[in-house]
């Protein structure tokens, strides 16, 4: 728990010059209460607020663009593309990052910090002074420490802001081990299966792919930077996009070829690409020999894994398994077999993404271009400090639950299981940083009825969430267009450093992170404070001290790079890092824990008749549950629906818009039909982010339905990631 | 701007149907917010085919800034007019929202904007254009679907892309002239 304090802190003043000017932003806000007092004569004419540009990042999803805020008369008029980003994002902003003006002009926002005074979830809430409420928090904090052990306040937290790591610090200073992050709702199967096998989870280099096969991954509609756009240069030209999914999404629509693959079956697909591949001897002979081990054990292994075998699962014809799996053989090196990023699906998730990974390795597209390349970083100097030493605190309580636990992420579902059951400890306070556990843990009866048991819960966003309506204690951070922010290395095959400054002033009564946990240490002892005691800006001059050119380019081009182009190969010639450092076809660590070497198939559940398999998918205006509420966005989307093949519609009697109820063994929820041959007929869809129990959500509160609501948790036991497609409905009229 | 025609050129093939010109146009232009308040929009084609052989196609369009529009032929009060550089405007201090126009125009590019108490609608951003800038809708397309320039210019982009590939027009028959281009 402790760690070295290598240097400390400069003390040394930030010094800002830039072209983008944080000078002047002092005046400028709350610029309609100006104005409206400039009109009765109250104050003089609102003339001398800033215009001016202001290079930043966007903060509306994961990739994090660069912007520049157009800021007139003191208020942001528009967030235009930053064309210095065109390295990670080709200097666009989609339809979240334009309607990022929303975010801080937002009525629904949160303004000051709010007690509850009813009961949780009622709604009850008076407005307090940030001392008021950091006193409760910190009073609740220290009780909790003092009845049970520090391991009792778990400390939930977004990724992403570029201040989330103010929050860990908090939660290891305070001296809880029990952190929660959304991997396990999202990408850590993924990670596992791909690092079991590289030792690192690659990134696919689509630019350059000649053959890109997509499965679980909706590009055109989930959108990850530069993939999103690079995807496209093929249109019509070079490149294939082979795409499987039970529904017919925009990225369908942009394919090549479409297959409504049954859910759950991927592996059968990739395990007989595989069978194809290796019996038919066209798979990298060089390089499977030179780069990886475990290849003879491939080989009887996927023996009885043949197309038409896996046409049979899957419901791809095995003349087009067989026909996809010559041609991505012939395209190699310059093809990709597309892992994506979520990857919480189905309970053999990891299994599933280790034979993707292994379909890449026998191709042998491993670090050449157009194939799979090991993410590059830029070095900054680690933000550090001493932690104190706390001698009587348990491990995490969601220890030794799965094969592969990450110390920081933990899994969500098993450790809301171990809260329930009070075992092997009880966990009483919630710190929540910008998560919405409400609303994205599958099972939310169950994540509420653990809310319910907590002594405390205080929750920190710029929005009332489903999660803050559930808390005591309500601070408001910031907008990420409001805050100076530490820079933050976006890895990939070209990696940039992003970093943030403030556009305008924080509106009414909200702050950054960093100040909300420094008030708060004051008020858990001195050892906790002095951990906290620097500036942002000191924070940020540290950051960049071994190389003064970051902070110099992010202040005059937004944007800190070392190469713009990628650079392939520089993992040959050294160890991976996995047990043999060689690419593992036949994992070792695996056979040693039990869980199969070579990923073995298993079928999904079967659906019966009158029944459907619940999936959960994305669209491009929104990030999970935070954007829907955003009024350009809402504008976009204003209620989700319940996709269902005509064919199914018509055997239910249901018809197109009507109201239905649609019921899992967990929960039941209300919304309209929409009947579509965009999906599959065994399988309903609906949009994530709606279905909202906060009436401080005023667009989507009681509007559509919530899938969190439905979904049964299942859980990979390798990577504790949970499993979103494993849950049946039944539909009812409503 | 003297000597110009300003146009779009759309490949639609590369639209993902993301939105993020609609977002873009309204925050730019203060487009209040509202499902019937929009300068441009997404068309979602009509899927084609039967399941599981599916296909379609997403179409952005917007005002079509027309060389013979029919919106500024029916305003009572001339508050419709066209610049030289072939930019249709509205002069919102004219406008007496009888909304003629927004019955004239066969591409349904205009709504009333109750902020401003007129009709309103695309300008190609020109208050960008002017300032050396591209419309809002052309800067931040993730995919470059819209590409803006001058048509009298042969060097232009505009040009290049009309004098290489074949190109429609919106509802040529009308004979209203319109100027976006679309590649086909």
């Amino acid at each position: 728990m402790t760690r070295l304090l290598e240097k400390k802190l400069s003390r040394r003043r930030f010094i800002g010059v830039s072209s983008c000017a944080l000078a002047g932003v002092a005046v400028g806000s709350q610029v309609k209460v100006l104005r409206a007092l400039a009109q009765e004569g109250k104050v003089g004419a609102v003339t001398t607020l800033p215009t001016k540009d202001v290079f930043t990042s966007c903060g509306m999803c994961v990739n994090k663009c660069g912007v520049i805020a157009r800021v007139r008369d003191g208020v942001i008029h528009k967030l235009d593309p930053n064309p210095n980003f065109a390295v990670k994002s080709r200097a666009m902003l989609c339809a979240r990052g334009n309607a990022g003006t929303k975010v801080v002009y937002d009525p629904d926002r949160l303004k000051y910090p709010l007690i509850r005074v009813g009961e949780r979830g009622e709604g009850k809430w008076r407005r307090a002074s940030w001392d008021e409420a950091l006193d409760l928090v910190g009073k609740n904090l220290n009780q909790i420490a003092e009845k049970y052990t520090r391991a009792g306040v778990v400390f939930a937290s977004t990724e992403g802001t570029f201040q989330d790591h103010f929050f860990n610090q908090m939660a290891e200073c305070y001296g809880s081990p029990n952190t929660l992050r959304h991997a396990t709702l999202c990408l850590s199967s993924n990670i596992q299966g791909f690092s079991a096998t590289f030792g690192t989870n690659p990134t696919p280099d689509v630019l350059n792919a000649d053959y890109i096969i997509m499965s679980g991954a909706n590009r055109s509609e989930a959108f990850i930077t530069p993939d999103t756009i690079d995807l496209l240069k093929g249109d019509g030209g070079m490149r294939k996009l082979i795409y499987l999914d039970p529904r017919f999404t925009k990225t369908a629509a942009k394919a090549d070829e479409w297959y409504p693959i049954k859910p759950g079956t991927d592996m059968a697909f990739i395990l007989a690409m595989i069978n194809v591949i290796v019996t038919e001897k066209r798979y990298n002979k060089d390089f499977v020999e030179k780069m990886t081990v475990g290849f003879d054990k491939l080989v009887p292994h996927i023996a009885t894994y043949t197309p038409e075998w896996a046409a049979k699962e899957c419901e791809i014809p095995a003349a087009d398994i067989r026909r996809i799996a010559r041609d991505f053989a012939d395209a190699a090196p310059h093809a990709v077999y597309y892992q994506g990023r979520r990857s919480s699906f189905f309970a053999n998730d990891t299994q599933m993404r280790r034979a993707m990974a292994i379909l890449n390795a026998i191709i042998g597209n491993w670090d050449v271009e157009g194939g799979m390349i090991p993410n590059r970083s830029i070095a900054m100097t680690k933000h550090d400090y001493l932690a104190p030493y706390y001698d009587d605190i348990p491990g995490r309580l969601d220890a030794d639950s799965v094969a592969y636990l990450s110390e920081s992420d933990g899994s969500w579902s098993i450790f809301r299981d171990r809260v329930l059951e009070g075992k092997p400890y009880p966990v009483k306070g919630m710190m929540i940083y910008k998560q919405n556990c409400v609303a994205s843990v599958p099972n939310r009866a169950k994540t509420l009825k653990m809310m319910a048991q907590m002594d405390f819960i205080c929750t920190i966003d710029v929005t009332m969430s489903d999660t803050a309506w559930y808390s005591d204690v309500v601070l408001p951070e910031a907008t990420y267009l409001e805050r100076l922010d530490p820079p933050e290395v976006l890895g990939g095959i070209v990696p940039v450093v992003a970093w943030r400054q403030p556009a305008v002033e924080a509106l009414f009564e909200s702050k950054p992170c960093l100040w909300i946990m420094q008030q708060l240490a004051k008020r858990l002892g001195p050892d906790i404070a002095d951990t906290f005691n620097f500036t942002m800006e000191e924070a940020i001059e540290h950051q960049c001290s071994n190389n003064p050119k970051i902070l110099a380019d992010l202040k005059s081009k937004g944007v800190y790079y070392e190469a713009d182009k990628p650079v392939y190969g520089s993992s040959y010639g050294k160890p991976l890092k996995t047990k043999s450092g060689k690419i593992e076809i036949y994992s070792e660590r695996y056979a040693e824990k039990g869980l199969d070497p070579l990923p073995v198939y298993s079928s999904p559940n079967v659906v019966p008749t009158g029944k459907y398999r619940l999936l959960v998918g994305r669209h491009a205006y929104f990030t999970h549950g935070t954007t829907t509420n955003n009024p350009y966005l809402h504008d976009i989307m204003p209620e989700n629906t319940l996709w269902l093949h005509p064919q199914e519609a018509a055997r239910l009697g249901l018809d197109d818009g009507r109201l239905v109820r649609v019921k899992s063994a967990v929960g039941e929820e209300t919304l309209k039909l929409e009947v579509t041959e965009k999906i599959r007929p065994d399988s309903v869809y609906m949009a994530h982010g709606f279905g909202v129990l906060s009436k401080g959500q005023s667009n989507v509160y009681g509007v559509g339905g919530c899938d969190a609501a439905l979904i049964e948790e299942k859980t990979c036991m390798i990577s504790g990631n949970v499993a979103m497609h494993e849950t049946l409905v039944e539909i009812f009229p409503a | 701007m003297k000597n110009k025609r300003y146009a779009i050129v759309l490949d639609t093939k590369r639209c993902i149907d993301c939105k993020a010109c609609t977002v873009a146009c309204k925050a730019e232009n203060d487009v209040p917010v509202g499902r019937d308040n929009y300068r441009n929009w997404v068309d979602e084609e009509k899927l084609r085919g039967t399941y599981p052989n599916l296909g379609q196609s997403f179409t952005p369009s917007q005002c079509q800034h027309c060389a013979n529009p029919p919106c500024a032929h029916v305003c009572p009060t001339k508050a419709t007019v066209v610049s030289p550089d072939g930019i249709v405007h509205v002069i919102a201090d004219k406008c007496i929202g009888c909304k003629y126009c927004q019955t004239a125009c066969p591409y349904n590019a205009r709504y009333y904007n109750e902020v401003i108490a007129a009709v309103d609608k695309c300008t190609f951003c020109s208050h960008r254009v002017y300032a050396g800038g591209m419309p809002a809708c052309v800067e931040t397309c993730p995919t470059k679907v819209r590409v803006f320039g001058d048509i009298n210019d042969p060097n232009s982009e505009v040009s290049r892309l009309l004098a290489k590939n074949p190109s429609r027009v919106l509802k040529v028959a009308q004979g209203t002239k319109p100027h976006l281009f679309y590649l086909t």
